[in-house]
């Protein structure tokens, strides 16, 4: 047996690898070597061999479909913008949903305290015509009486104020004890005022973007299904 | 066939071009597998892969032979079939003797439902090849099936089989010998002008 560098060299020469004056000391050492020559015929044999060998025919065409490869149909154009109109608009509706919750949470917390405590937070607010009624109603007299200031008696002076004031207190309070008689249907109103003025997006807005959403994902829908019946 | 054409656009997504090129190759993709492989359904099934994966891939095919790149994915999916016969070995095709040992005898391959004469020892010769190749390490056997069976040049196996030039040039002349210390054990298939040239050697 040859070393294996003469075989490989044998083998590319069958293959026509060589260059022209490595094939002629090759084909000059293989006329003059018995050894190398069978070794030769050997690997050529066995090239000629393979080479003869009958190509075989697929059993089957082995064409590829659509679901082997996973393919989805080409969808139209508007497909997309079908697609971003219907994310765009949930989007908008789950933020004005949010931001509308957000801007009435303060108003509630405002408004829930008469509820909650009634007379302790709206008091001061319908107290407050009360309180200035009646000073204007002690000023008053003062005023009027300010010339017979020195012939009454200063008791009598302080005294007259004093009683209209708590006669003016007590009318004073009228309001505010009618607004105790009858809490609820006028605090719910003003929840709802409130509400109403707090709420950054309208209801209506919501709807149109609720619909926009909606009309938008069933065009998507529409138009990915006729893309798929298309393509069968 | 505008092979060019045809894989511009299959590489925009155009299965129907794919498939004209699958028509095209698909004889020499299934007899790489089988050669390599030894067994029919298994290459069948391989070279069905090979496709599947080469349509998934063929946007990385950057020019040159698209044979070659395409035997690449070939060759990879017979790799990992064998890795898998590997991991869960199967029985033997050779049948056993009562002794429990493998008949050495090619006539165990001998098919018995072909009566022409020339159809059995042709189908006999074939057995022998490829029983000859399965003996070889799957990089030998893999560069002389593409080499030899497939008649690539060198550039090409390379190409295909993924090693340089100067491995191929060693794994073919290595694997050629092999082949041909195999076959002497099956001298009388093969045909007389081999046999003529060895009797004249001697």
């Amino acid at each position: 047996m040859k070393n294996f560098r003469d075989i490989e060299q044998l083998s590319s020469y069958l293959d026509g690898q060589l260059s022209p004056s490595e094939s002629a000391r090759l084909e000059s050492r293989i006329a003059s070597d018995p050894e190398l020559a069978s070794a030769f015929n050997d690997i050529r044999a066995a090239r000629g061999i393979l080479r003869k060998l009958p190509a075989r025919k697929a059993p089957r065409n082995l064409t590829l479909t659509r679901q082997m490869v996973g393919l989805k149909p080409p969808l139209p154009r508007s497909y997309s913008f079908f697609r971003f109109s219907t994310a765009f608009a949930t989007f908008l509706l789950v933020l004005t949903f949010a931001a509308n919750a957000l801007t009435q949470l303060p108003l509630m917390a405002g408004s829930g305290a008469p509820i909650g405590g009634y007379g302790m937070g709206g008091g001061p607010v319908v107290q407050a015509p009360a309180a200035a009624e009646s000073l204007a109603a002690t000023e008053a007299p003062a005023a009027t009486e300010a010339p017979m200031a020195a012939a009454a008696p200063s008791l009598e002076m302080t005294a007259m104020p004093t009683e209209q004031f708590s006669a003016d207190t007590a009318a004073s309070e009228l309001p505010t004890a009618k607004q105790m008689g009858t809490p609820p249907s006028e605090s719910q109103d003003q929840l709802r005022v409130n509400a109403e003025r707090g709420a950054v997006v309208p209801v209506a807005w919501q709807i149109v973007l609720l619909a926009l959403g909606l009309v938008s994902g069933m065009v998507m829908l529409a138009l990915r299904r006729s893309a798929k019946q298309k393509w069968k | 066939m505008d092979e060019i054409a045809l894989v511009q656009s299959a590489q925009s997504g155009d299965l129907d071009s794919f498939n004209t090129l699958i028509l095209h190759y698909q004889d020499r993709v299934f007899n790489t597998a089988l050669r390599i492989l030894g067994d029919e359904d298994i290459a069948q099934d391989a070279a069905q892969e090979a496709f599947i994966s080469a349509f998934r891939s063929i946007a990385t095919f950057r020019g040159g032979s698209f044979k070659a790149w395409l035997l690449r994915t070939v060759t990879n999916a017979c790799y990992d079939e064998l890795r898998r016969q590997k991991r869960r070995p199967t029985t033997p095709l050779e049948p056993e003797t009562n002794d429990g040992e493998e008949m050495d005898s090619p006539r165990w391959l001998a098919d018995p439902n072909m009566t022409p004469s020339e159809q059995f020892e042709a189908d006999e010769l074939e057995h022998a090849i490829q029983h000859c190749l399965d003996t070889l390490p799957v990089d030998f056997r893999t560069v002389v099936v593409l080499a030899d069976v497939q008649g690539m040049d060198y550039s090409e196996v390379a190409t295909a089989a993924r090693v340089p030039l100067g491995t191929i040039k060693s794994r073919l002349a290595r694997a050629r010998l092999r082949l041909r210390e195999c076959l002497r054990g099956f001298e009388e298939l093969l045909p007389s002008s081999f046999r003529l040239e060895e009797e004249r050697n001697s």
